[in-house]
């Protein structure tokens, strides 16, 4: 007990140099202004970031980059909900309730309880990573391809859940978010797979690329198709910031929330990104009235977003325990303290315990900077929505084009978004929802790839999956998710069809 | 006044296009990185970059363009302008073993370019987890021949360096075992760790700290010296398979055409880096290599690059693998 | 007969997607059980998503359901024309014509932009683009190629 306070405080002593002080806020600042534009999601802001950092010396660049990364992931949230523009993975699900309470005058609530739940959850996440950050680690390690590949079938089965309406449609667009991730090359044989014989998808299709034309261009062209269901600030803009009674109805999903961002955030391979979804099930499951999810649920909102960031920051376990990125936004951090002289593995935590702790610390710090900032932003960004929509519109096309651009620094991106947005408009149409579809193509990749991987291992033993008892354990949850989700549409079905 | 405006455009294109080598540069230059940022080669651009901005007077900008093994990025580089403003940075992957790779390939990597200079490698190692019986080197190759049918290798993908490396050494050892693509090498790491998988050859820059702190074990590196980064690692000639000698280079180039006293200027200014006491000591923290005085130049770099592309192009090819 | 028409739709655009998916991955090896090759995944999927398909277009005549919306023109072709105007001039014509391109080829597809206004908005923001991309934050995207030469 007492290491863990002689650590902590030697981080926040460290942590609280007026010179490391102001990196976090700069970082967080910056982090939230770039992350909050559409169409720059959080590795373009670092990666345009990260020279900027080159001058300073390591513990304050590495601060600064956490600060950054923090500041891009709100910012991300905040695009979401404001102008439901996903900045990655992790905000789809916000986009879902937060857009919801936006168009219906409650954009402040919103923004003020991702603020706040954010923070509630980065204050447990610190607590998490300082306690037990050592020992996780080992459990992590227990993950094999496997398990890996159960975990995220149970991700699947929480993607049918998110379904605001027929479940059937939900099932098709998880299917064809599976299709799309299987553009590009072969893993194993090194084969192109549905590329078209293009040479930009060779590496298949990025998701920011997905994500931006499937939502935001698809988005902007809904909005102008409906001038009356698009004014996101109709009349009085209400409150600014959460009242009371949305705290008190919002306390509980934020703690469920960030228990199980931080319990997936740790694990390698991208767990975190399955926080916000499994927040968001277990929410709409729990809620006496689910039918509110999808309609401006202030659960819906709670919950991910305190997932999202206790996720985002026990994602550093891996890194700092390991020297193992789990994502590409950590690979990026890896390179930048590579550059920046600190080779990261399992011995920084001993051999510089100031850069250990330190970042840990400003961790939390970053968390409050980060509600220092926004909350006053929120009035800002508020007002910003009343720009009338026909500036706004080309406003957010540029910083898509250019966010888009940015990533691979490839004009073929930018045209692939235009395709998908093209896609997006027909999902619309035809009256699909894009959510589980980005939820299938983003666990796609890894379940193909873990899938394979466990089936090399076992030389094609099938029984792998269930040999294995955690691996069990997880399918045998993902069955039950599954039954629970379809039933009542099956009643619900079978209803309609005797009224016929 | 179209007229006027006509001419001022015009001259301001002339000045533009002409690549004048007494003020070169005289505005920033782009360095194509052909994989993401973050990695290997993406580090050692910018350690070097930083560097040579001081010596050129100008920014070197590091763009990333990864894909394709590498082989977009450089694609775009050697496609560029010759006017020195685009330089790339190649690596054994890209300018060795592509040939063999990838049948579609859009350049020829002993044609299509000016080589300005070798920059610092990084060692390939041969690692396996903590666990694995085999003590030395030796031990380890008689381990895998005996047991080929358990093995299981891991590499980051078909074209990665983990791979190229990897499907070397199981050609010398003689050996089929089971190989195990992953996405990249973190995830790769990750279950050598875990113990997942058995085996894997990869750059030092990933794998040092993993060593030093014990969860994986070093049979090898394969290099002519110990690295200083890793004394207790045993060279590949001290370990008994001398011929095992690889280093995942990396190398800046300029697209063909590129005006020779330019190129001369670029590599003046990386010759500089690579003395520089700064980023000499970053890159051997690394567990860089940093090429020794003869074979900093341009012609060298040339022939390296030939010699390169007649080394892995049988292998390769003996392998069967190609990707697509 | 088909009494939910956007679900049929829905139904036929899905299988249209699947058989391009199986058409594509035609000469993929799908491998055995054992050792799976590379076209088992989306030869699978494809199937699945045909699947899909089929029973919407069931179920549409069998329920009740919505009708089909009315499709935009406008829209689309201005918006998603300005982005693939941006992708093809940014790197031969920089951002500085990119940028205002964007604007005014998107502001066409909303019946209320003032034309004037839309310019100025346009350089105006492209300036602003420039300032914070290139020069502060130096993201490699070329400026005016044509004019100063990056």
């Amino acid at each position: 007990m007492e290491g863990f306070l002689a650590n902590l405080s030697l981080g926040f002593i460290t942590a609280l140099s007026l010179q490391n002080l102001a990196f976090c806020f700069l970082g967080a600042l910056i982090g939230t202004l770039i992350g909050v534009l559409p169409g720059v999601g959080p590795i373009a802001t670092i990666a345009m970031l990260l020279p900027l950092t080159f001058s300073f010396d390591p513990v304050g660049a590495l601060i600064m980059l956490a600060g950054i990364y923090y500041g891009a992931q709100y910012g991300g949230s905040t695009t979401a909900i404001l102008v439901n523009i996903p900045g990655e993975a992790t905000s789809v699900v916000t986009t879902l309730d937060g857009h919801a309470m936006a168009k219906q005058g409650r954009a402040g609530v919103a923004l003020g309880i991702a603020a706040i739940g954010s923070f509630v959850s980065g204050t447990f996440a610190t607590l998490v990573i300082a306690a037990l950050g050592a020992p996780l680690t080992g459990l992590a390690l227990l993950f094999g391809p496997a398990e890996y590949f159960s975990l995220m079938v149970l991700g699947l089965a929480f993607a049918v859940v998110l379904a605001r309406g027929s479940v059937l449609k939900a099932i098709s667009m998880i299917v064809v978010g599976l299709l799309l991730s299987t553009v590009g090359t072969d893993l194993e044989t090194g084969e192109e797979r549905l590329t078209l014989g293009l040479a930009a998808l060779a590496d298949g299709i990025d998701f920011a690329v997905l994500a931006m034309g499937v939502f935001g261009f698809a988005e902007i062209l809904r909005n102008l198709e409906n001038p009356e269901s698009r004014d996101v600030v109709k009349g009085k803009i209400g409150r600014l910031l959460p009242s009371m009674d949305d705290m008190k109805q919002a306390i509980a999903p934020m703690l469920r929330g960030m228990s199980l961002g931080a319990a997936l955030g740790i694990l390698p391979g991208n767990g975190a990104v399955l926080g916000p979804f499994a927040s968001y099930t277990l929410e709409k499951k729990l809620a006496r009235d689910p039918s509110r999810f999808g309609r401006g649920a202030i659960e819906g909102v709670a919950g991910p977003e305190s997932a999202n960031n206790a996720g985002a920051q026990t994602a550093f376990i891996p890194l700092l325990t390991l020297g193992i990125p789990p994502n590409a936004v950590m690979a990026l951090m890896v390179g930048a303290m590579t550059i920046h002289g600190v080779i990261p593995g399992p011995q920084v935590m001993t051999k510089n315990p100031e850069l250990f702790w330190g970042m840990i610390a400003s961790m939390w710090i970053g968390n409050l900077m980060l509600l220092v900032i926004n909350l006053p932003l929120v009035g800002l960004w508020v007002r910003l929505l009343k720009v009338p929509y026909r500036l706004m519109f080309p406003a957010i096309l540029i910083f898509c084009c250019i966010g888009i651009y940015s990533i691979n620094n490839s004009p073929s991106d930018v045209m692939f978004t235009a395709f998908f947005g093209l896609f997006g408009y027909a999902l619309i149409k035809f009256g699909f929802e894009p959510a589980p579809m980005l939820l299938g193509f983003v666990l796609g990749r890894l379940m193909e790839e873990k899938f394979r991987q466990a089936l090399v291992l076992s030389r094609g033993n099938f029984m792998t999956f269930i040999d294995r008892p955690v691996s069990a354990g997880l399918l045998l949850v993902a069955l039950i998710v599954l039954v629970i989700a379809v039933t009542p549409a099956i009643r619900r079905r079978r209803e309609e069809a005797f009224q016929e | 006044m179209i007229r006027l405006f006509a001419s001022l455009v015009a001259v301001a294109a002339l000045c533009a296009g002409t690549a004048n080598a007494q003020n070169y540069p005289t505005r920033p230059v782009t360095l194509i990185v052909p994989f993401a940022a973050g990695g290997p080669t993406d580090i050692v651009a910018r350690i070097i970059g930083e560097n040579m901005s001081k010596t050129l007077g100008q920014q070197i900008v590091v763009e990333n363009v990864a894909g394709a093994g590498g082989t977009t990025g450089i694609t775009r580089g050697a496609q560029a302008r010759p006017d020195g403003y685009t330089l790339m940075m190649g690596h054994m992957g890209t300018h060795g073993a592509a040939p063999a790779l990838y049948p579609n390939l859009r350049y020829d990597p002993t044609k299509d370019f000016e080589p300005v200079g070798l920059a610092a490698g990084t060692p390939i190692l041969i690692v396996a987890k903590k666990d694995l019986p085999p003590k030395t080197l030796a031990e380890f190759v008689a381990y895998v021949k005996a047991n080929q049918a358990k093995m299981n290798e891991a590499h980051a993908g078909v074209g990665s360096v983990s791979f190229t490396t990897c499907t070397m050494l199981n050609s010398m050892m003689g050996v089929k075992v089971t190989r195990v693509a992953y996405r990249g090498t973190g995830p790769a790491l990750n279950d050598l760790i875990g113990g997942q998988v058995d085996y894997m050859c990869d750059q030092i820059v990933n794998l040092a700290e993993q060593i030093k702190a014990g969860s994986i074990k070093a049979y090898a590196i394969a290099t002519e010296q110990r690295s200083p980064a890793l004394p207790d690692v045993p060279t590949t000639k001290e370990a008994g398979m001398p011929d095992y000698m690889v280093s995942a280079w990396n190398a800046v180039f300029a697209p063909k055409g590129t005006p020779k006293d330019i190129v001369a200027k670029v590599n003046d200014a990386l010759v500089k880096a690579l003395d520089d006491e700064g980023t000499r000591k970053r890159l051997l923290d690394l567990g860089g290599v940093i090429p020794e005085k003869s074979g900093r130049t341009p012609e060298w770099l040339g022939d390296f690059v030939k010699s390169e592309v007649t080394r892995w192009t049988p292998i390769l090819k003996a392998a069967g693998v190609t990707a697509n | 007969m088909i009494r939910a028409p956007q679900d049929a739709a829905a139904g036929v655009f899905l299988i249209l997607l699947a058989i391009i998916a199986l058409w594509q991955g035609a000469d993929l090896s799908a491998g055995t059980l054992g050792q799976i090759g590379s076209g088992m995944l989306p030869r699978a999927l494809a199937v699945l998503t045909l699947l899909c398909g089929v029973t919407l277009v069931v179920e549409s005549v069998l329920t009740r359901g919505a009708g089909l919306d009315r499709w935009g023109v406008r829209g689309p072709v201005f918006i998603l024309g300005a982005a693939v105007a941006f992708a093809l001039a940014v790197r031969p014509l920089g951002l500085a014509v990119a940028g205002p391109l964007v604007v005014m080829v998107s502001a066409m597809a909303s019946r209320e932009t003032r034309p004037v206004e839309t310019l100025i908005f346009g350089t105006v923001i492209t300036i602003f683009c420039l300032l914070l991309f290139k020069f502060a934050l130096n993201l490699p995207i070329p400026v005016a190629p044509w004019l100063i030469g990056y």
